[in-house]
């Protein structure tokens, strides 16, 4: 049976998973440079040693509220279509095996934000994990944003 | 072998394709530039040399690669180019065509290559085009469009089948049996197949030269460096024992005749060395025939392509040798009729071939007679050694990062520089401290020449852009029936590498626009008592940090009028508006505008101008027009010279600092609030009596308002060409050097913003697009 690896983290009151081979690497948050005219859940961009790269709040994308930075307050770096951004994000959890069976498609009615970000809910006992579908997240929808 | 085996079990020739592909890019490019001077310049022997010398190495690399269909053309091309270099035929507009088609064919087979398709481009055509040419026949080229290719065939098989049959006039040299094996004929057959020359290479021996068989042996030995040395003939016994005049040698080489040559005659006591194709295929046929008795020997059998010798004879020709020995001094008079240039050289060649030593016979057509060709050779190489630049060839993704990392490096010496100015503050008096300090100076120097080395590799001539238009200008002049000079200059004026790669599109977008509106037809030309050839000049210089880059044509002009009752149609700006004539010609570059009433498949299309702008502006350069009706119009372009790393002034709006490109900084003002007026919406100032218009960046980018205004606030005056900008700032941080980082596909094409770059604390500043925001302010003052 296949299966998954994800790396887990928090938002708000929800669990959401990540495929752990597009995750490149996993940082506290450095000083963030705004952006000006770029989409609104564009944060700005950081320094990641020599190289610039986009922060995208998950917060801003979800329709959540802004909170304060705490100390587990992290940055995910993500490669997705050979483009690297970072997700911004409340608190790294765990990185945890996920079988395909305990997968399921994302809820009509989903949760009360945009589908097109969700591709499964995974079940870990009583807990749900959001998977996260990232080729929308920046790839897609920017990508058209950006040609017209 | 067969080419598909090779490339079945090559998993390495990958490896090689690239530099293939590469490598026979440049010859096809040499090829064009070379054929579009020799039409221009007729027949300049040195000039056919080196294309012959292309087409030749094209040929080789080809027949290594194993794809027999490049092989096959670019050999006919090669013989074409053959005879005009033997001044046997003379340079028609004809055979540029033909030869101008055959590189278009090439390079369409080479995309296929680079695309690891099947080579499906049809060539036949053009072989037999160029067979005609040189049988004398004239026809028309045949089109690249597959669509006429039946009706050029059909015309062009009983030509083919007439080169077959009759001997190549003037053919007279005696074809030596060297009594091959079987195995020998294999190889040489391969060889030829595979598009290498086989060469029966006559050598004349000093008289009374001493040991005979020993010269031979080291001739031979010189053969082995130039390919595959096949036979000698004589054998060695007899050339020791007899008294030979000379001795044959067959050999399988990629070199030009030429070069056999005078390798080969590098060896002492040798006078002469001939070399000629040697018609294997030919013979070959005949022997089967011979040996196969019932079949019947046809001397017509249709030339194969891939066989030089296909149209080489056998010894019936010798006939025709006698009239072709008595003909060879004036075959240099056969040219003269057309051109100039090449009947110049042929008489400058002629008086300097040492007679003695040369028998009539010699300068028949097929074979070349070393002693004139090196001479014909011998300007050229020395020109040759003169310009050859020794370069190597470096992977882009190297050098990029390399200089990357120099860009780190001018980071972090800012960073150490900012620690020395803290540890002064911190201990004034210890002298580590000076140490410290002046040590980071010197590295300052070095850093300072290290990166203009590095910049300096990205550095690449504007020619090799340029180089491309000759070709376009010449065709689309001929297509739409009007007389165009391309004028180039300062084509070597450098730029960077990322710059020279995107500014190729836009100059073609330009150049076809001046071709297709520009220059007006010749009888309009001469009704406006102008010369009916038009002239396009393409130029390049620097100017400042700056490059500015000229298109000019001597046309019509803008049509003024129209362009401003368009805009008025669709509503840009109102009837009542006064604009300066370069106002209304600036309008051209909004999105969608075109006024061509009759669509061309050249240019007018009504998307361009706008697309040319917003490439330009993502270079952060500009364009601007000078049109003068009845006289021409020009457009300027004007880029950055580099792009990677530049002097910067740093600047605080509210919290956050931008960086402005110094290059663009003209100087920095401080205004009181009360001075500024607004004008039409747009804040403006009076500078020096004149009006400078300005943009506040807090509102531009929606940022916070300062909490507390000052009475006064900093203006960066910025300009581009003659086009000035006020940018209003709440404080200036000083200048510094930026290494330039792009924001990413994510975040690209965002308005104002060049780039990025990081400061010495760590922290990402962003780079204003100083093009971007006149060419705003420019376009909101129509609007």
């Amino acid at each position: 049976m296949a299966e998954q690896q994800l790396v887990t983290f928090r938002l708000g009151g929800e669990e959401f998973g990540v495929d752990i081979m597009r995750v490149q690497e996993i940082i506290r948050i450095p000083p963030i440079t705004r952006v000006p005219k770029a989409p609104a859940y564009v944060e700005g961009v950081i320094n990641l040693r020599g190289n610039v790269i986009p922060v995208v709040s998950l917060r801003t994308r979800f329709g959540m509220e802004r909170v304060e930075d705490t100390d587990l307050s992290r940055i995910i770096v993500l490669q997705v279509h050979k483009k690297v951004f970072g997700i911004r994000v409340d608190a790294v959890t765990e990185v945890l095996r996920l079988d395909d069976s305990a997968i399921e498609p994302p809820p009509p009615v989903a949760l009360g934000m945009d589908s097109q970000f969700i591709h499964g809910v995974g079940k870990i006992g009583e807990r749900l994990l959001i998977l996260l579908d990232l080729d929308n997240m920046m790839g897609g929808e920017m990508g058209h944003e950006f040609e017209a | 072998m067969s080419p598909d085996d090779k490339r079945e079990q090559g998993v390495d020739l990958g490896e090689f394709l690239e530099f293939y592909l590469l490598d026979s890019q440049e010859q096809i490019d040499k090829l064009g530039t070379g054929l579009l001077q020799l039409e221009k310049e007729g027949g300049n022997i040195g000039l056919i040399n080196d294309l012959f010398r292309s087409a030749h190495s094209l040929k080789g690399a080809s027949g290594t690669m194993g794809f027999t269909q490049i092989v096959a053309l670019t050999h006919a091309a090669e013989d074409l180019l053959d005879r005009l270099r033997q001044g046997k035929m003379a340079v028609t507009l004809d055979v540029v065509d033909v030869l101008l088609a055959v590189t278009d064919r090439v390079k369409a087979m080479l995309a296929q290559v680079g695309q690891r398709q099947e080579i499906t481009v049809e060539y036949a055509d053009l072989v037999e085009a160029m067979k005609a040419l040189i049988n004398g026949e004239k026809r028309s080229v045949p089109g690249s469009g597959a669509a006429n290719l039946p009706n050029a065939k059909a015309a062009g098989m009983p030509a083919a089948e007439a080169a077959g049959g009759v001997p190549r006039a003037n053919d007279d040299f005696v074809v030596v049996d060297f009594g091959l094996t079987a195995e020998e004929w294999a190889m040489i057959n391969e060889a030829q197949a595979m598009g290498h020359g086989v060469y029966q290479v006559d050598v004349a021996l000093a008289p009374q030269t001493l040991m005979k068989a020993v010269r031979a042996v080291m001739a031979v030995q010189r053969a082995e460096g130039l390919g595959k040395f096949v036979k000698l003939f004589p054998g060695m016994e007899e050339l020791e024992a007899g008294s030979p005049e000379g001795f044959s040698l067959l050999i399988i080489s990629d070199e030009a005749p030429a070069e056999i040559a005078n390798e080969i005659l590098g060896v002492s006591e040798l006078v002469r060395a001939e070399i000629h194709n040697y018609p294997a295929a030919q013979l070959w046929a005949d022997r089967r025939a011979e040996v196969g008795a019932a079949r019947e020997a046809s001397s017509g059998s249709p030339a194969s392509p891939g066989s030089p010798a296909s149209s080489g004879s056998t010894a019936a020709s010798s006939g025709r040798a006698a009239a072709a020995g008595t003909a060879a001094g004036g075959a240099a008079a056969a040219p003269a009729e057309s051109s100039p240039g090449l009947a110049r050289a042929g008489a400058a060649g002629d008086p300097k071939v040492p007679r003695a030593t040369t028998v009539a016979g010699a300068q028949s057509p097929v074979n070349i007679a070393a002693q004139e060709s090196g001479l014909a050779a011998a300007p050229a190489a020395v020109e040759n050694g003169s310009t050859q630049v020794h370069t190597i060839r470096v992977d882009t993704a190297r050098m990029d990062n390399l200089i990357n990392l120099v860009g780190e490096m001018v980071i972090t010496r800012t960073r150490l520089v900012q620690i020395g100015l803290d540890l002064k503050n911190a201990y004034r008096t210890d002298p580590l401290v000076s140490n410290l300090i002046e040590t980071n100076v010197y590295l300052g120097r070095l850093m300072n020449d290290l990166q203009e080395s590095v910049m300096r590799l990205r550095m690449v001539p504007i020619g090799t852009v340029f180089s491309r238009f000759p070709r376009l200008v010449r065709d689309l002049a001929r297509k739409t029936g009007k007389e165009i000079e391309l004028v180039l200059k300062g084509e070597d004026t450098e730029l960077d590498k990322t710059v020279v790669e995107v500014i190729g599109d836009p100059l073609m977008h330009l150049i076809r626009n001046s071709v297709d509106h520009g220059i007006e037809t010749p009888e309009v030309r001469r009704a406006a008592g102008k010369p009916e050839m038009g002239t396009i000049t393409l130029d390049a210089y620097h100017e400042g940090n700056h490059i500015a880059i000229i298109v000019a044509d001597d046309g019509a002009g803008l049509p003024l009028e129209r362009i401003r009752a368009k805009a008025i149609e669709k509503g840009l700006i109102s009837e009542r508006e006064e604009l300066a004539d370069r106002d209304i010609a600036n309008l051209i570059f909004l999105p969608g505008f075109s006024t061509a009433e009759q669509i061309t498949d050249i240019s007018g299309r009504g998307v361009g101008m706008d697309v040319v702008k917003k490439a330009l502006n993502n270079l952060g350069g500009m364009i601007d027009i000078d049109t003068r009706r009845g006289q021409g119009t020009t457009f300027i372009i004007r880029l950055p010279l580099t792009l990677a790393i530049i002097q910067a002034l740093l600047v605080e709006v509210g919290e956050e600092i931008y960086a402005v490109p110094l290059s663009s900084v003209l100087e920095t003002l401080l205004v009181e609030r009360s001075d500024i007026k607004t004008v039409g919406g747009l804040p403006m100032v009076q500078l020096r009596g004149n009006t400078l218009p300005l943009i506040s960046l807090q509102q531009k980018f929606d940022l916070p308002a300062s909490p507390n205004p000052s009475g006064e606030v900093f203006v960066v005056v910025v300009g581009l060409g003659d086009k000035a900008l006020g940018l209003i700032v709440d404080g200036l941080r000083g200048q510094q050097e930026i290494v330039i980082k792009s924001l990413g596909e994510l975040l690209s094409n965002l308005p104002g913003i060049a780039g990025a770059t990081i400061l010495g604390d760590g922290k990402v500043t962003l780079i204003l697009d100083i093009g971007s925001l006149i060419q705003d302010i420019l376009v909101a003052r129509k609007g």
